[in-house]
């Protein structure tokens, strides 16, 4: 009901008295490689996503299948030392942890993980599974997550791939409802995150 | 036969409103509606996730409401633990307790706990919400009033909020009543005071390692309802002090050993919120009675999070003391390993890495840290 997507919910405060007018949904078409968040990133996606106009960060793009709340694909690209992986919103009481450019491929996964328990302000957050991964070339992080927040009765998972290069951090996340969403759409996003290219 | 019946009645209408014995039912339609909401977010409550089920700690907590506000009453509770790791606690007007996680972690004994449990029953019992409910009703539009009640109002008891935004009488008027049941149960009735001051140099630990001003008297956030001014430690500490033959009960140890199976997982969740400060507070606090094992590891562990100058030096130091504390939870060579190699100190051939992976050979992270440190021989 309230929180449980971790972008779109970050953004709520900050972005929407300016955002609703302008913000909007863009077909992302399939099978051609697509550059995300204005950067030097690109995907190549095998079905037809939406794209949001809206940025929850500078650097970051989101995509959906169904809506947010089914199916929603978080891109960072090029995240700089000092900056914070979503929307600062609370910054005086909860304040996000901020990224560095000194992180480990593990610390990436910390760095996920707490920056997501403190924007959702939940407890259950669980690292599944990580484990070793390229992206385009680079040594890069491939990790499984389960998380639900409080007064949603919906459990998500979510996986989510990620590289520093160049100091600078490059992630790809995906979260949906543990019942069905999931499983549904899981081995398109496997797919989609063997196509990043820095 | 009608003499009785007269007594009753002449006795319900002397008797103020909020100290009947019997727990107050919806009286017209629109307390019905809410009971109804109220019922509604309960029930939701009930299958979730978030409720601590655990037998033992449900039936320690609900113990503790009961010796201070009596068994008939404390019968009237629906506790619900729940696994938020900020400070609060809440009571509905339909009986449904909830308390969170953080506020276990913070408390340092039995009678805190007491003090903060009875204020909250204080509430319940006075009716507060139901009035603050009337009370604006009354002050707003009816188009106002649908815009705000099943939308704003209730729509707060789902994500497990403070339930209502408390006038500061009524604030003054729980704290002065969780004194009393205190001292009905034989707890230190210093204890209240207690609670507030503390959280107030968690804060001020807080705002210090963020180098910000502290948060302490802020009206608004989570502790809207609650704010811990200096205002209200003071007039605790002289409530308390008007009981000057009360019983000392602080119950330390029993408190210790209710919470011993759970403080790991709460300081963890508390850790990962980067809130270095108040984490680092309260583990000193846990640290009260000697740094275990399991203590040293959880200061590694914020330590090298933090990942500022000297961090990772002082994070593989208490990890080394872990170890010789006895330590064997396989994350204790983890930490270090990392720690090692971020302070640039790690040995070619990593050892504490493939220490971490020979103790626990299924690790979720096991392929990432064999990556970073090659397979364990």
């Amino acid at each position: 009901m309230i929180r449980k997507r971790i972008v779109i919910a970050a953004l709520i405060a900050a972005a929407l008295p300016v955002a609703p007018a302008l913000a909007g949904w863009k077909l992302v078409p399939a099978g051609q490689p697509v550059a995300v968040a204005k950067s030097g990133m690109t995907v190549t996606p095998g079905e037809d996503w939406n794209r949001w106009t809206a940025r929850p960060i500078k650097t970051s793009e989101v995509w959906t299948l169904d809506g947010t709340s089914l199916n929603e694909l978080y891109f960072v690209a090029g995240l700089a030392e000092g900056k914070t992986l979503f929307r600062d919103i609370a910054k005086k009481d909860r304040p996000l942890p901020k990224f560095s450019k000194a992180m480990l491929l593990p610390d990436v996964v910390e760095f996920f993980e707490s920056s997501t328990r403190t924007a959702l302000q939940t407890s259950l957050f669980e690292i599944d599974k990580v484990e070793p991964d390229k992206m385009s070339g680079h040594d890069a992080v491939r990790f499984a997550f389960t998380y639900a927040v409080e007064g949603d009765q919906l459990p998500r998972k979510g996986i989510a791939k990620a590289a520093v290069v160049n100091g600078q951090l490059y992630l790809v996340s995906f979260v949906a409802p543990s019942i069905h969403y999931f499983d549904r759409d899981a081995a398109k996003v496997n797919k989609l995150l063997d196509t990043v290219k820095i | 036969m009608r003499g009785f019946r007269r007594l009753s009645l002449a006795a319900a209408l002397l008797l103020p409103p909020t100290a009947a014995a019997a727990p107050h039912t919806p009286q017209d339609p629109v307390e019905r509606g809410l009971w109804m909401q109220v019922d509604e977010a309960e029930r939701k409550l009930q299958t979730s996730d978030f409720v601590i089920r655990d037998k033992a700690l449900n039936d320690y907590v609900r113990g503790v409401l009961c010796r201070e506000v009596g068994e008939e009453q404390c019968g009237e509770a629906r506790i619900y633990i729940m696994r938020t790791p900020y400070f609060n606690a809440s009571m509905a007007p339909n009986g449904m307790m909830q308390v969170w996680s953080g506020l276990l972690l913070r408390m340092e004994n039995e009678a805190q706990l007491a003090a903060v449990l009875g204020h909250e029953f204080a509430h319940y019992r006075e009716q507060h919400s139901l009035r603050l409910f009337h009370n604006i009703r009354e002050k707003t539009n009816a188009a106002a009033w649908l815009g705000f009640v099943p939308f704003g109002f209730v729509a707060q008891l789902g994500i497990g909020m403070s339930m209502f935004s408390f006038s500061r009488e009524m604030e003054r008027d729980a704290d002065a009543k969780s004194i009393d049941y205190l001292v009905k149960g034989g707890y230190d009735p210093a204890a209240a005071t207690r609670v507030w001051s503390r959280l107030r140099d968690e804060m001020d630990a807080a705002a210090i390692e963020r180098k910000a001003k502290s948060r302490k008297d802020k009206n608004g956030g989570l502790l809207a309802t609650h704010p811990p001014t200096a205002e209200r430690v003071d007039t605790l500490k002289t409530l308390a002090a008007e009981h000057p033959a009360a019983a000392r009960d602080l119950g330390t140890d029993r408190y210790r050993a209710a919470l011993a199976p759970f403080w790991a997982d709460f300081f963890d969740d508390q850790a990962k919120l980067n809130d270095f400060g108040a984490s680092e507070y309260l583990l000193k606090q846990l640290a009260e009675g000697g740094w275990t094992a399991e203590l040293l590891f959880a200061r590694g562990e914020l330590y090298r999070r933090r990942a500022q100058a000297g961090d990772f030096g002082a994070a593989a130091g208490f990890y080394r003391d872990a170890v010789a504390a006895g330590g064997t939870m396989p994350q204790i060579w983890r930490g270090l390993g990392l720690s090692l190699i971020k302070n640039g100190e790690a040995d070619a051939d990593r050892k504490e890495i493939h220490e971490y992976l020979r103790r626990a050979p299924d690790a979720e992270d096991r392929g990432m840290m064999v990556m970073l440190a090659g397979e364990p021989t």
